[in-house]
């Protein structure tokens, strides 16, 4: 199903990309300065495969997420998907990549609008771009509930009426029902029970595995992110600062950041040196972003690089495929 | 082994009806009319309606039952309440009873088309102004917060009088058109202004999102994602309006400006005030206790829907 | 467990909310102890029960709705649920104190910072303007604020979540409570940031022995920072043990399912085991045990589908509320 693809084997393909907000401020309202949420990101996602993208609030994971899809106005950057570059689309274009790229959000509780029916909600996208409608709507509605794991008796129903792990999965449905060829989760299993987690995660890799569908997944608890994906890149204060293949990145994780994440993590089998590399401070304002590598102000290595440059990320010796972000791993 | 009902699924799908689902509009109107005292209002504003269609009726169709003949003497001039007249008469000798049964149908009829016009104007722009921010919304609150800015008194009789006796497209505004004119004209401000502030705080939910993510164009998420949600207020405001527009359209008639032939609750009010010199006071309370008592019913009517059609006040 | 260790017991408390659609039954017949200078999590996950079995234990539970129906809460020689309003309001941010999920809606935004401390710290201990307004820069200074002096004059809105839930700690502990209670303390906040907070109540609780009854559904956190743990579901305590067996040993089927389900770093399987099934309504909880439509032992067992278990004490000290506890064989540990 997902044969298409850049001829690079990439499937989405994001170069530098950059989501400035304006900031503004006095009477005229002038431009005083830049929110950067997203300052230089590149990514590249192969077709039939994970990639996770990991941080904590105001990372601007989320951010990114949207700026893909031209939720929000990009500032500068490439967005290839599928051979398209979605920043020169233009409306009519834009739509149909709305097809092929679709979202599931965090909120199951909010992501549905409560007065429509499961039937409508689910099948909106279907009227909207294939014009299909009556009973073969139905029909396809029916059809991809099923594949989620709920039966056709939601159809009539409203969302109130669901649990929040049903409303998750009807989220899910409407995400499939076009049968897209990237589905972004956007911390799809945060605000669920931890008994319904699992049971969205195995769901969301079934499909994965029989639509051949690519994610690009979101989220901000690591346990999840490794069991979900294949490949990981962390994201701090708008920077991706560490990139690798998922066991390579939980077993040798080499950024200050990365490494602190982790140990923060609260464990079942409790590790005694996880208090050593706890992290200092707060997340620095993201509208005064210290100079240099924004990580500097929390880094136990923090050296005379860091509070000048900020570091390009590059592969790690004998490893293409572990990037890193970080003046003082050097080797 | 399940709990709900409906869960993981079966595929044995044949013929079969799913269950029909209870929306949120459902759930609040039930909770709505457990109330008893939301139900006794409800009924008068009912009565109310009811009375003003049937009265309507009966002119179109010039149908011969008692009451509606307000024009028919049935008694003395000035007579005082007693059994035939339960009100008494007025100067001519009418039945101040059968006027004031006829005064429902003016008042009903012009908050009615007040409102109607009032929502027709004040939704869209509000939610036009809510969903596109900018310049838009710019132009919009500049419109409203200029037209709420002149006294309401002064502009309804602008409007009244400007309105008066005028044709337009061939058709004659008669007295009662240009009241209900008026009175929609200059009351969507504050419609559009709720609507407003409720689509932007909807605007920013995720099923928004959700819908331009996969494509909706703006003007069905407006309409099919957006208006559906901001609705309740709609209603609520329209019966809390109601009042209003019952005591503008007084106003208005008590000032002249309505119309003149056929009697109505601030025709009668204005007559009083010669009449109470000589000690006629039966016009004015009949009146006065009509507007009450509809008055009482719809904004009691309008904090009880209130209570049940927010969806955040639902205990969950 | 010898009485002179004990703090505060919870005997058989059950609160239950009278609303339109009926009687919801949120706490049922709860009992457990928290001892002194130690940490007791209760654990679980939405709609079991656990806040609202801290909101009883401080008489917080919304009126007329919620009602304490039975039970007794026994703190300081005293049955809490006994006192007087006057006097539970005494004892209420002054011996027991309580930290709430979102420090932005629990300050007033409205009131500095320093104010709201001030304002704790002379409800309960009659000191002056200037006395109260040392002792929350102190307090501040003992949840590791820099710049306390400045921090004060400060509103809730210029603060970080970090820096506001510090402020929440702050002022719980202005009146050196013998017992705090944290209702999911750090959910609303990053993992590292989680991690400092978590690390300032350890380091608090060591400096002024006092016990912290940790409400949270995050499993981590209590094996990392709880000695003792009740595991609630739908209403009801389904076990109670100390913090190292139960991770070691889980004895539920409830217990035992959450933990195979979590997604674990080191995790190398294709699927994580799932408890299947939703958690029930607290208006339509199934008749006798609560998880057995759930359960892989007790759905089809005809006790478990019609009698509720009664928590039941074993030797070694735990508690457990299931028919096949006692002598059950479990699968396989869940590491």
């Amino acid at each position: 199903m997902n044969t298409d693809a850049n001829t690079n084997g990439f499937l989405l393909k994001v170069d530098d990309l950059k989501t400035y907000f304006p900031v503004r401020k006095g009477l005229l309202r002038r431009t005083v300065g830049y929110l950067k949420a997203v300052d230089g990101i590149s990514l590249a996602v192969k077709p039939a495969t994970s990639f996770g993208l990991v941080g904590e609030s105001g990372c601007g994971k989320t951010t990114a997420a949207r700026s893909i899809l031209r939720l929000i106005p990009v500032t500068s950057g490439k967005i290839i998907f599928d051979n398209i570059d979605i920043l020169a689309a233009n409306s009519a274009r834009m739509r149909d990549i709305r097809a092929s790229i679709t979202l599931v959000f965090q909120d199951p509780f909010g992501s549905l609008n409560p007065r429509m029916t499961v039937a409508n909600i689910v099948g909106e996208p279907l009227k909207i771009h294939k014009k299909i409608t009556g009973s073969e709507l139905t029909e396809q509605v029916r059809l991809i509930l099923s594949k989620v794991g709920l039966s056709a008796d939601a159809i009539n129903r409203y969302p109130h009426e669901f649990s929040g792990g049903q409303r998750q999965r009807i989220g899910i449905a409407r995400a499939l029902i076009l049968k897209p060829k990237l589905v972004i989760c956007d911390e799809p299993v945060s605000a669920l029970d931890v008994s319904i987690q699992s049971q969205i995660l195995n769901l969301l890799k079934d499909l994965q595995q029989e639509f051949s569908l690519t994610y690009l997944f979101i989220a901000h608890d690591l346990a999840v992110v490794q069991f979900s994906c294949d490949i990981v890149a962390v994201m701090y204060m708008g920077r991706i600062v560490e990139q690798a293949p998922v066991s390579e990145l939980y077993n040798n994780p080499l950024h200050p950041y990365t490494v602190a994440l982790m140990a923060a993590i609260p464990k079942i089998t409790v590790s005694p040196q996880a208090s050593t590399h706890r992290l200092k401070g707060e997340i620095p304002s993201i509208l005064s972003p210290p100079p240099g590598c924004p990580f500097n102000p929390r880094c136990r290595f923090a050296g005379e690089n860091c509070f000048s440059q900020n570091p390009l990320l590059v592969p790690v010796a004998g490893n293409d495929e572990h990037l890193i972000a970080c003046w003082h791993i050097k080797k | 082994m399940l709990t709900r009902g409906f869960h993981l699924a079966d595929n044995t799908q044949t013929e079969f009806k799913p269950p029909k689902g209870v929306s949120l509009w459902q759930d609040g109107f039930r909770r709505l009319f457990r109330r008893p005292i939301a139900v006794i209002c409800f009924a008068v504003i009912i009565f109310y309606f009811a009375l003003a269609a049937f009265i309507y009726l009966a002119e179109i169709f010039h149908w011969q039952i008692g009451f509606t003949l307000w024009s028919q003497a049935t008694g003395p001039s000035y007579q005082p309440p007693c059994r035939e007249n339960i009100f008494g008469t007025d100067i001519f000798g009418f039945s101040v009873f059968r006027r004031m049964l006829y005064g429902a149908k003016t008042s009903i009829t012009v908050a009615l088309c007040a409102s109607i016009i009032s929502i027709g104007i004040g939704v869209p722009l509000g939610a036009v102004a809510g969903y596109f921010r900018g310049i838009v919304d710019e132009i919009i609150v500049w419109a409203y917060s200029t037209l709420s800015s002149i006294p309401y008194i002064l502009l309804i009789m602008a409007f009244a009088v400007v309105l008066h006796d005028k044709t337009i497209a061939g058709f004659k505004l008669s007295g009662i058109t240009s009241v209900y004119l008026a009175i929609g004209l200059t009351s969507w401000v504050d419609l559009c202004r709720l609507i407003r502030g409720e689509t932007i705080k909807h605007k920013e939910r995720e099923y928004i999102l959700a819908a331009q993510s996969y494509g909706c164009t703006n003007s069905r998420i407006i309409f099919k994602h957006l208006l559906p949600n901001v609705f309740h207020i709609v209603i609520i405001i329209f019966s809390l309006q109601f009042v209003s527009f019952i005591h503008a359209e007084i106003i208005l008639s008590f000032l002249g400006l309505g119309e003149a032939d056929k009697p109505s609750w601030g025709a009668m009010i204005n007559d009083a005030r010669i009449e109470l010199a000589r000690g006629v006071w039966w016009q004015m309370v009949a009146a006065t206790v009509a507007v009450f008592v509809i008055s009482l019913a719809l904004n009691v009517f309008g904090d009880a829907l209130r209570d049940s059609l927010d969806p955040k006040l639902r205990v969950r | 467990m010898p009485e002179i260790d004990t703090l505060l017991s919870v005997e058989n408390l059950s609160t239950h909310f009278f609303t339109q659609q009926g009687v919801v039954r949120a706490v049922q017949d709860v009992s457990f102890s928290v001892k002194k200078s130690r940490t007791f999590a209760v654990v679980g996950e939405s709609g079991c029960g656990k806040s609202i079995t801290a909101l009883s234990i401080m008489r917080l539970v919304p009126e007329p709705q919620g009602k304490i129906v039975a039970g007794k809460i026994n703190f300081g020689g005293r049955n809490l649920l006994d006192l007087s309003k006057k006097r539970m309001r005494a004892i209420r941010g002054n011996r027991i104190a309580m930290i709430f999920q979102e420090p932005m809606t629990s300050l007033n935004p409205v009131f500095t910072v320093g104010y709201q401390i001030e304002e704790a710290i002379r409800l309960h201990q009659h000191k002056s303007k200037s006395d109260a307004r040392d002792l929350a820069i102190q307090a501040l200074q003992q949840v590791r604020i820099s710049d306390p002096k400045q921090r004060i004059k400060e509103y809730p809105h210029q603060m970080s979540g970090g820096m506001r839930q510090r402020v929440m700690i702050a002022m719980a502990i202005s009146c050196k409570p013998e017992l705090l209670i944290a209702d999911e303390p750090t959910t609303a906040l990053d993992v590292t940031i989680q991690a400092q907070i978590l690390d300032l109540l350890d380091q608090l609780q060591k400096q002024s022995q006092m016990s912290v009854l940790l409400i949270t559904h995050n499993l981590g956190i209590v094996a990392e920072r709880a000695q003792d743990v009740a595991v609630m579901y739908a209403s009801r305590i389904a076990e109670l043990s100390d913090c190292k067996s139960l991770f070691d040993n889980p004895l539920h089927p409830y217990t035992q399912g959450l933990l195979k389900s979590l997604p674990r770093l080191g995790f190398t399987g294709k699927r994580l085991y799932t408890i299947p099934g939703i958690v029930p309504e607290p208006l339509r909880f199934p008749a006798g045990c609560k998880f057995h439509p759930r359960c892989p032992v007790g759905c089809n067992d005809k006790r478990c589908q019609t009698v509720e278990p009664q928590l039941r004490s074993l030797d070694n000290g735990r508690a457990v509320a299931c028919w096949f506890a006692p002598g059950y064989e479990r699968p396989d540990n869940p590491k």
